[in-house]
């Protein structure tokens, strides 16, 4: 066989593999977002009985703190903790833990808050690095600020859980404003499950373009720029369908920790916010499920879409890039971390299906997908695929994507419609095909970027500046 | 027939129009949605507009009953029933549910329905009343009728109407969970005296039969709202043979006994509200009970018992040998009644466990003046370094340090001075110092410096060089020797 058999060969099976992607891929988002219309439609019914109320006043209510780890963001800091100290939940606490900043996020917590420094307690429930000291008003005694030295974000994660007294504790971004009754709404699963929910998730939507007074989002707004409106369409369709799809089907296997709630000790007993992987959030959840088959555990994790976070999301090509190269290294990271899970029948829907889809889809398919970009044409080139079939193949291929997209935009129409006017539906349908065009080409080179500093080791982890959008 | 290339095509193409014809049955459904929506919440408004001040005026008297009544009857259209629900469901939240707004629902047939719908529209009246709502599809469709069912337990428990209290005790046996929490919300909000047992019934029956799907947390949130006078009927439950139906029993009377405490600080747990066999069952035999959660969880009911007994029981469960019911024993005895125990609890300051040294440590500070004055003597007589930690701890969360500089400057070689010692030799120093700098007076700072500028500790002499010269405190003191205390040692929590 010469070299040209080798190479036709190679074309031929990499087509194949190409289509067989595009096929799983694409049908397996179908599946979620049909299941999650399903879902999310009933579960907006459910919402008429939810019974906020009840679970505000109640005496039964579980306390549960806000740990906020936050990084050089003096910027946001002290808009993003006025708001959420302005959280409706009983028996509230709310932790900022300053993990070294090198700016001024400390200093003008201190000064916002009139907090004094106070030499407390600090008994690590796991291997952290030093505190340095703590901040706090005795008259606001629902709000300790910690600083210690940089350790990363889970680490900062690990010192507020092991200061964190209440049985679930709340993870959220420093960029992040929290909807007046979120955090209610988060534990209404929790409070309503008969098995022991150890983990909860909402929903991120995008802050960039609202109106944000005294804390609180009070005007729903699509972002300027064409960056900033395609990550729009993007979460839709990452949280209306992905998580809720997953969630519906039991397989759960990635929550945001930009705004998720956790049950303390089975976090703590699990080993805490692991520190090798760029994605503490995902890995906790991973982790979690571990802990449960090996310890025998029968536990729940729920993803819900009516609890509203909302951050700011990168609106420059810098930003994004490292925030996506960031996502994917860490997802890489976490699989293979964890990799008995693969085909493992003990994890039931996790082990069967949603880790071999993140696993051969969403890690794997992001190198796949990129070198297509290059391969199939070459294909073409060579005569290996008719010029009619590769032009129709690649209309699918942003058919199909448009189609998915404009799934989501309908899902939160038919649910939330949060973007209450025409002119945003409309823009939201119209960038829905358009994301597919472009944006999706360089979300796919920064996931390959992610790949390919996972495959040579790289841990660092890139930091997105956040601009200050709030107020 | 072989598969050739162009079939391949021609599926492509196909499945090019197929997704092609989705995306635009997607994007028209979307508009044709919003439309439709629009439409529906431009009709509510108008009827909101029209109709709210009708129910306003009816529900504050200004409006005579029967004229206003036949008004809302006026309201037609196939989403009539919704558009009700909407209009006097949204008044309850505004006003309490008068007794107008529950006749009203009963006129106008609400009531009837949402009792239908709970029973799952078993009667021919009860599906020729749904056919005028508005979740027709839901009713079709078996599998979601849970939708309708809780939905109708909910409005009705929102109305408060006690008619239906046997209805929504039928539902808490529903096959949907939801329902199930639901109706004991409703049940809840009612107060009907006897749907308390239905309740607990349903609460043994989810702790027992492992395949009853209803969250305990919502059962017990609902025994919980009901008054005191109803823990009667949860003796048989503390004498239970399950150690957790005895656990949830005594944690329900406790949240019922703290939820009166916080609507009255007097509160006392006396014999017109507790009946007398539930006391001297608490004081008898749920302190020495052989689940630990069940000692733990009577100490606070304990607490408010007027009982003689009450405080010798406390103290018992104060020297348990679980820490925990150690913990909550001491956090009971934080009621100034209790203040004779003051050193007893300081007894506990000593605890190898660090959450019940934290209990006490903030007992005594509910003390007030006295338990500070306890606190301080502790502080300044132990050898124990944990204890004297949590107490300077809990002093700066408190709030303290300006308090305690207050004292020192008018008592010179006092407990205030020797306690400021204390704190900068354990190298709680920050509070004390940010304290220092904010404050105008030169007097106390002169006397602060005079005091401890002698002291044969270098790095407190230091740190009042650093006051003297005017330098801020916080930026002498060294980071990173700022770390707490070292970890606890082995034994000690």
């Amino acid at each position: 066989m010469d070299w040209r058999q080798i190479f036709y060969h190679s074309m031929n099976v990499f087509n194949v593999v190409i289509v067989a992607y595009f096929f799983l891929a694409n049908g397996t988002y179908t599946v979620l977002m049909l299941l999650s219309l399903a879902y999310t439609w009933v579960h907006t019914r459910c919402l008429v009985y939810q019974g906020l109320d009840e679970i505000r006043e109640s005496v039964v209510t579980p306390p549960a703190t806000i740990v906020i780890p936050a990084w050089n963001e003096q910027e946001i800091v002290v808009n993003s903790v006025r708001s959420i100290l302005k959280t409706d939940y009983p028996g509230l606490e709310v932790f900022v833990v300053d993990d070294g900043s090198t700016d001024e996020t400390l200093a003008r917590l201190v000064d916002a808050f009139e907090l004094i420094k106070m030499d407390l307690i600090f008994r690590p429930r796991m291997a952290t690095h030093a505190v340095k000291g703590f901040y706090a008003n005795p008259k606001i005694p629902h709000l300790l600020v910690i600083s210690k030295e940089n350790g990363g974000k889970p680490d900062a994660l690990n010192v507020g859980l092991s200061m964190c007294r209440t049985p679930y504790f709340c993870t959220l971004d420093a960029d992040c404003i929290l909807e007046r009754d979120a955090l209610l709404r988060l534990m209404r699963p929790i409070i309503r499950s008969s098995v022991n929910t150890v983990a909860s998730g909402g929903i991120v939507r995008i802050l960039n373009g609202c109106e944000v007074r005294d804390g609180q989002v009070v005007k729903v707004g699509l972002p300027k720029t064409l960056l900033e409106r395609f990550q729009v369409v993007e979460y839709l369709r990452s949280f209306l369908y992905g998580r809720t799809g997953w969630d519906a089907m039991g397989g759960t296997l990635i929550m945001s920790g930009a705004f998720a709630v956790f049950h303390r000790e089975s976090v703590i007993d699990s080993g805490g916010f692991g520190q090798d992987t760029v994605t503490e959030d995902m890995d906790l959840i991973v982790q979690l499920h571990r802990w449960a088959v090996v310890k025998g555990r029968k536990i729940k994790m729920v993803f819900t879409s009516d609890p509203v976070c909302w951050t700011e999301c990168p609106s420059s090509l810098v930003n994004l890039g490292r925030q996506r190269r960031r996502w994917q290294m860490g997802l890489c990271q976490t699989l293979w971390k964890n990799s008995e899970i693969l085909f493992n029948q003990r994890y039931g829907m996790i082990g069967m299906v949603s880790y071999p889809f993140q696993l051969y889809v969403e890690a794997l398919g992001a190198a796949v997908e990129f070198l297509g970009y290059f391969m199939v044409p070459l294909a073409l080139l060579f005569g290996m695929v008719p010029p009619t079939l590769y032009i129709l193949f690649v209309c699918l291929a942003l058919l199909y994507g448009g189609f998915l997209s404009v799934g989501a935009v309908l899902l939160e129409d038919l649910t939330y419609r949060r973007y209450p006017g025409y002119w945003d539906l409309s823009t939201l349908l119209l960038y829905a095909f358009l994301e597919n065009i472009g944006y999706r080409q360089v979300i796919l080179y920064y996931r390959f970027q992610g790949v390919v500093r996972f495959l040579f080791g790289f841990r660092q982890w890139e930091k997105v500046i956040h601009v200050g959008t709030h107020d | 027939m072989p598969f050739l290339i162009e079939h391949i095509s021609e599926v492509v193409l196909a499945m090019n129009i197929l997704v092609f014809l989705a995306a635009s049955f997607l994007i028209v459904a979307a508009f044709l949605r919003r439309r439709r929506r629009e439409k529906y919440f431009s009709r509510i408004d108008a009827l909101r507009a029209r109709y709210t001040p009708i129910v306003s005026g009816m529900l504050e008297g200004k409006i005579e009953y029967g004229k206003g009544l036949d008004t809302l009857k006026g309201i037609t259209g196939s989403d009539r029933f919704r558009v009700l629900e909407l209009l006097l469901i949204e008044k309850k939240t505004e006003t309490s549910p008068a007794p107008i707004l529950r006749q009203l629902c009963a006129d106008l047939g609400l009531v009837e329905v949402w009792q239908q719908q709970l029973i799952g529209m078993v009667d021919a009246k009860g599906r020729q009343v749904s056919r005028v709502t508005s979740n027709r599809i839901q009713e079709k469709s078996g599998r979601l009728g849970y939708l309708v069912r809780a939905s109708s337990a909910h409005h009705l428990g929102a109305i408060f109407h006690q008619p239906s209290w046997p209805l929504l005790v039928k539902a808490l046996g529903d096959a949907h969970p939801d329902v199930a929490s639901v109706a004991a919300r409703s049940l809840a909000a009612i107060g009907e005296p006897e749907s308390f047992q239905p309740l607990l019934d349903c609460l043994h029956d989810v702790i027992q039969n492992a395949s009853r799907q209803v969250s305990l947390r919502s059962i017990k949130m609902a025994l919980v709202s009901f008054p005191l006078e109803q823990a009667a009927k949860l003796l048989p439950s503390l004498r239970h043979s399950h150690r957790r139906i005895r656990f949830l029993a005594v944690d329900i009377i406790r949240g019922m006994a703290e939820r009166r405490a916080a609507e009255n600080e007097d509160f006392v747990l006396d014999a017109q509200t507790f009946a007398p066999e539930l006391s001297e069952i608490f004081l008898s035999r749920l302190i020495s009970d052989e689940n630990p959660d069940v000692r733990a969880r009577a100490a606070p009911v304990i607490a408010y018992l007027p009982d003689q007994r009450a405080t010798s029981a406390l103290l018992i469960l104060l020297g348990d040998g679980e820490w925990f019911v150690r913990m909550h024993s001491a956090r009971a005895l934080a009621k100034q009644k209790y203040l004779s125990c003051a050193n007893l609890i300081a007894g506990r300051l000593t605890d190898a466990q660090w959450m019940v040294r934290e209990a006490a440590t903030r007992t005594l500070l509910s003390f007030g003046r006295e338990g500070l004055s306890r606190l301080y003597d502790h502080a300044l007589t132990t050898t124990d370094r944990y204890s004297k930690e949590q107490i300077g701890d809990e002093i700066q969360r408190a709030g303290l340090v300006p308090v305690l500089l207050g004292q020192y400057a008018q008592d010179r070689n006092g407990k205030e001075t020797q306690v400021m010692e204390l704190l900068a030799e354990l190298g709680k120093t920050s509070c004390m110092l940010e304290a220092l700098e904010g404050i105008p007076e030169r007097n106390l700072r002169r006397k602060f410096l005079a005091d401890f500028g002698r002291h044969p500790d270098p790095q407190i002499r230091s740190w009042v060089k650093g006051l003297a010269s005017g330098k801020p405190f916080s930026r002498l003191r060294p980071r990173a020797a700022v770390p707490g205390i070292p970890a606890p040692q082995a034994g000690r929590a």
